[in-house]
């Protein structure tokens, strides 16, 4: 009984995935875009509507009431002389009036979802058109980031209780007795979101199978001309589809408000991928089904952790975020090559992958330069450069993986997590560890490389895990299965309580590392307060050799290996490569430097949550490490810098006033787009090579190389 | 003269279609066999079914005492069974020259602590042999460059290098000289034939009947994916089936042709 109450309360979940799908599916079929970004778009309708709800007096940042946030921030720093030339900043609130109808309401927020969708194809998918299907999966990531950040700035990180319209909010009588069952009511809305979901996919599948409009679209995913040929301009019809697909985003997002936090919204995606991938990406009727499915399913698996039998060490929301991982895995892995992803065949031109021909030098000087800084500087800079440190260690592992190997895997920063956990889990001995904590985690009480050792293994083999998927997954398809991967470690692994101690769902205090006798944390030994000298030298020490290893990787036999593999399999098979196992082989060393940066957390923090390895930070350090160049070294330790909490964006925010990490993401989410539009991909550390390479060539009055003129036209077909 | 490769009724079957069909083949050791035949006879097909990147229904391969049939293709790779492809397939972000190292190079399991640690001395043999078919296939002087920046002719060689360089028995090439002009097509067969004295054999499939039949020795003609004929250049020249088979007319009621005759028709079918 306890599973069939199950299945029904999990519709209301569902109808989200469901129509969040649906709108993933009508995205997709207007322009071949799998849109990442789908759960944000829901989440800035969500709290638009929550905006104009508000009653003068309540909490949160506009307690006015009544007005609009438009989808983006003030980009000009308050800071002194800026505030005196009284240059007018960017209009972000507009107030409409206070207390707006229900109605009113709304159509704004829905008017407000199809501008955001208008904005993502004029500025982002438009300029993408042509380009390789990695770019524009990096270009929706960077969606996804810039408007949660920009969601962060407008909005605030405070929880909305404004209850949705009509049925659809927490205080409607619940259904009592569901079913006969005395104990369970349920929500008075979950039938009304079942009902709302069918119907609304029925009108859009209605909609899309006997209108011309509908024709032409379906026309135009099989071929552009095809609705050139009715009469229609294949990038309006992208643009209407856009359109439509954020509308039905912004609608689940403000009729789901009631039950849960807008911000949550924003990973729902990856249930709405799930959903669509049911419908096999083209099947609007498909993704509503599948969506109410997996709502089901995943409630059902729910209930049943409540009987008796069920194991203690998986815990409830694991086993939530478990269920869309499940269907995705299982509907790829059914439908195998035949999944009509575009673009599947061939990626396109990737960003080039030069080897580094004299890494010593570099190394030496970026050592110099980390140690001179740490030395004489205030400790404000150490925390910083060490943050730093751990970034590029972390970018270093997604360069390995996707610059070289080519593989979109999203879940690297998970595995540092995973890493972190383990170790803590591994070093602890059951005793308070500093004065300050709240929580004893029990341990075997291993000494610290070994404990260290372990977490890394856990995330080398975590990450093996994940790529065997990517042994018949590909390109975009792999984005969705790690991405959706992202999820279940958080909450089925890493907050797992029974696994990795009692305090794995809050702050989990790191244990004292010393190596072979020598004290290398970050809070001094005795005294616990910050000394960051001797953890500043380990770090320092660690990341030149994760360089250097990653260079000479791509110098070598291997790293070449990986590039043929990333720029064509069959040729790679066909050459001798064993595909399989050169793949494998890249995974893990990806991890392995990805659990590196793990234990660099652990040994920096007095205690590590899940939240500093939470989905956005791991989107953050792929956006970071693709702007400064994903094929690189050099493009890591740019984008080590960049990142929030890293050297260049702390000298932001020591200047300018209001820089938060949710403004250094939103910047980062706009870099990623700007970088996948004019760069294709390749980065500042790539760009500014080329062009120093064709200043010195036209000194010496002879023709820049290619890569400069292939640049050239690339920005051209973006201004046409 | 042993057998390097003997096929015996390999088939492969695409949705009820037979796209090969009881194929027999036998090609000796230190031997050059051509494969002709019209388009969509099945010859591709053939390629890939004995390098694994289609699968057979039914008959077997045997390639040098191994039966292929449960082998990957970096497996039969492995054992000196390269192709080329018809449709280019190179690593176009990497140069000339590292495109023929991913061939050339083999690995071990401990190739990464190699790479890591630097420890390989450059390795004289590679080096020649990456040379050696750098000007087999007339690319000498281009190992820098992107395949991407090289003529079209000119990226169907470094495909043909590509297969040299990963030390081949016997190498499968598919219309390399697709996209040469004469001159070209004709040096490129000289320098195949040179292959012979480096113990590769020649598997050769192209529509320029006039390099087919130039420099094979033997040749297999397919048609509908069954091998309609086989012979010396001349016994296949004079043969009326294939000749039908190229020109769709009754066999027996068209003259024997001289092969440049023949080339010319087959140029434009392969258009």
């Amino acid at each position: 009984m306890e599973l069939i109450f199950g299945l029904f309360a999990g519709l209301a979940a569902g109808s989200v995935f469901a129509l969040l799908g649906a709108g993933l599916v009508i995205a997709y079929r207007g322009s071949g875009v799998i849109n990442f970004a789908h759960g944000s778009v829901a989440a800035y309708a969500a709290f638009t509507w929550d905006e104009l709800r508000d009653m003068p007096g309540e909490t949160g940042i506009g307690n006015e009431g009544g007005s609009i946030y438009l989808p983006w921030f003030d980009p000009i720093p308050e800071w002194g002389f800026l505030k005196a030339l009284h240059i007018n900043n960017l209009p972000v609130e507009i107030h409409i009036m206070t207390d707006p109808p229900a109605w009113l309401a709304m159509i704004i927020t829905l008017a407000m979802s199809a501008f955001i969708g208008l904005l993502m194809h004029f500025l982002v998918f438009r300029p993408l058109r042509n380009s390789p299907m990695l770019a524009k999966v990096v270009g929706s990531v960077g969606i996804m980031l810039y408007l949660q950040a920009v969601a962060l700035l407008n909005f605030g990180a405070a929880n909305r209780a404004d209850d949705g319209f009509w049925v659809f909010n927490s205080t409607s009588e619940p259904i009592a007795n569901f079913i006969g069952m005395d104990d369970k009511n349920l929500p008075r809305s979950t039938p009304y979101l079942a009902l709302a979901a069918i119907i609304i996919g029925a009108a859009a599948w209605a909609i899309y199978r006997y209108t011309r409009f509908g024709l032409a679209t379906r026309a135009a995913d099989e071929n552009e001309k095809g609705a050139t040929l009715l009469g229609y301009s294949p990038q309006f019809l992208a643009g209407l589809n856009w359109v439509i697909s954020s509308v039905l985003a912004g609608l689940a997002g403000v009729i789901f408000l009631h039950k849960t936090m807008p911000n949550q919204l924003n990973l729902y995606v990856v249930s709405a991928l799930a959903a669509a991938l049911v419908g096999g990406l083209t099947s609007i009727p498909g993704a509503i089904l599948g969506g109410l499915g997996l709502g089901a399913f995943a409630s059902m698996g729910v209930s049943a952790t409540s009987y008796s039998w069920w194991p203690e060490w998986l815990p409830v929301d694991g086993v939530r975020a478990f269920a869309p991982v499940l269907v995705v895995i299982l509907v790829l892995y059914f439908r195998g090559h035949k999944l009509p992803i575009r673009g599947t065949v061939g990626l396109g031109r990737q960003p080039r992958a030069p080897a580094t021909k004299h890494p010593m030098v570099g190394v030496g000087v970026g050592v110099a330069i980390a140690l001179v800084m740490s030395n004489i500087f205030i400790s404000k800079w150490e925390s910083t450069l060490t943050m730093t440190l751990v970034a590029i260690l972390a970018m270093l592992s997604l360069v390995v993986l996707l610059g070289f190997l080519g593989q979109i895997s999203l879940v690297q920063w998970t595995l540092a997590g995973v890493s972190s956990f383990v170790l803590i889990r591994l070093a602890s001995d059951g005793t308070k560890v500093r004065p300050m904590d709240f929580f004893v985690v029990w341990g075997p009480d291993l000494p610290d490389p070994i404990a260290a050792l372990g977490g890394v293994i856990a995330a080398v083999l975590l990450g093996l895990l994940i790529g065997i998927p990517a042994l018949r997954i590909r390109g975009v398809q792999l984005a969705v299965v790690t991405l959706a991967a992202i999820v279940a470690i958080e909450d089925l692994l890493m907050r797992n309580r029974p696994l990795m101690g009692t305090a794995a769902h809050t702050m989990n205090p790191t244990p004292k590392p010393k190596w072979f006798g020598q004290y290398v944390g970050a809070l001094d030994e005795q005294s616990n307060q910050t000394d960051y000298w001797k953890y500043t030298v380990f770090a320092i020490i660690v990341v030149a050799l994760a360089g250097i290893f990653v260079v000479n990787l791509r110098r070598g036999i291997i790293g070449r290996r990986f590039l043929a593999i990333r720029s064509n399999e069959r040729a790679a098979a066909a050459a001798g490569v064993n595909v399989a196992r050169t793949k494998m082989l890249g995974f893990g060393v990806s991890s392995f430097l990805a659990g590196l940066a793990g234990m660099l957390v652990a040994y920096k923090m007095p205690m590590v949550t899940s939240e500093f390895f939470s989905p956005f930070v791991g989107l953050a350090m792929i956006a970071f490490v693709y702007l400064g160049g994903i094929t690189t070294v050099w493009g890591a330790v740019l984008g080590g810098m960049l990142v929030g909490g890293g050297l260049l964006s702390e000298f932001g925010s020591l200047h300018f006033e209001g820089i938060t990490q949710a403004y250094i993401n939103a910047v980062g989410g706009i870099g990623l787009v700007v970088n996948a539009v004019l760069t294709s991909g390749e980065g500042i550390s790539l760009t500014i090579t080329n062009q120093a390479k064709a200043l010195v060539a036209t000194m010496r009055g002879t023709t820049p190389n290619e890569g400069e003129k292939e640049e050239v036209v690339s920005t051209e077909e973006v201004n046409v | 003269m042993s057998s390097l490769l003997e096929t015996t009724g390999l088939t492969v079957t695409f949705g009820g279609l037979n796209a090969n069909d009881n194929v027999d083949i036998e090609i000796t050791k230190g031997s050059f066999v051509g494969l002709i035949g019209p388009n969509g006879a099945g010859k591709t097909t053939f390629i890939d079914a004995i390098t694994g990147f289609v699968p057979t229904s039914a008959g077997s391969a045997i390639f040098d005492g191994h039966d292929l049939s449960e082998l990957k293709p970096h497996e039969r790779a492995q054992l000196g069974l390269v192709r080329t492809f018809q449709s280019l397939e190179l690593f176009e972000d990497l140069s000339v020259r590292d495109n023929l190292l991913v061939a050339a190079h083999p690995t071990t399991w401990y190739t990464l602590a190699l790479d890591v640690f630097r420890l390989r001395q450059s390795n004289e043999e590679i080096e020649e042999r990456i040379d050696w078919a750098l000007e087999v296939a007339g690319l000498t002087g281009l190992e820098e460059e992107l395949p991407t920046d090289l003529p079209h002719g000119q990226r169907k060689l470094v495909g043909v290098a590509r297969a040299l360089a990963a030390q081949p028995n016997l190498v499968l090439l598919d219309e390399p000289a697709a996209g040469l002009d004469t001159a070209e097509s004709n040096a490129l067969g000289g320098h195949l034939r040179g292959l012979l004295d480096h113990d590769v054999t020649v598997f050769l499939i192209d529509h320029d009947m006039g390099l087919v039949l130039s420099v094979c020795d033997f040749i297999y003609v397919m048609d509908f994916g069954k091998i309609i004929a086989s012979g010396t250049p001349e016994e296949v020249r004079s043969n009326p089936e294939v000749i039908a088979a190229y020109l769709g007319e009754e066999a027996g009621e068209v003259q024997a042709r001289s092969a440049e005759e023949l080339r010319g028709i087959s140029d434009t079918a392969g258009e």
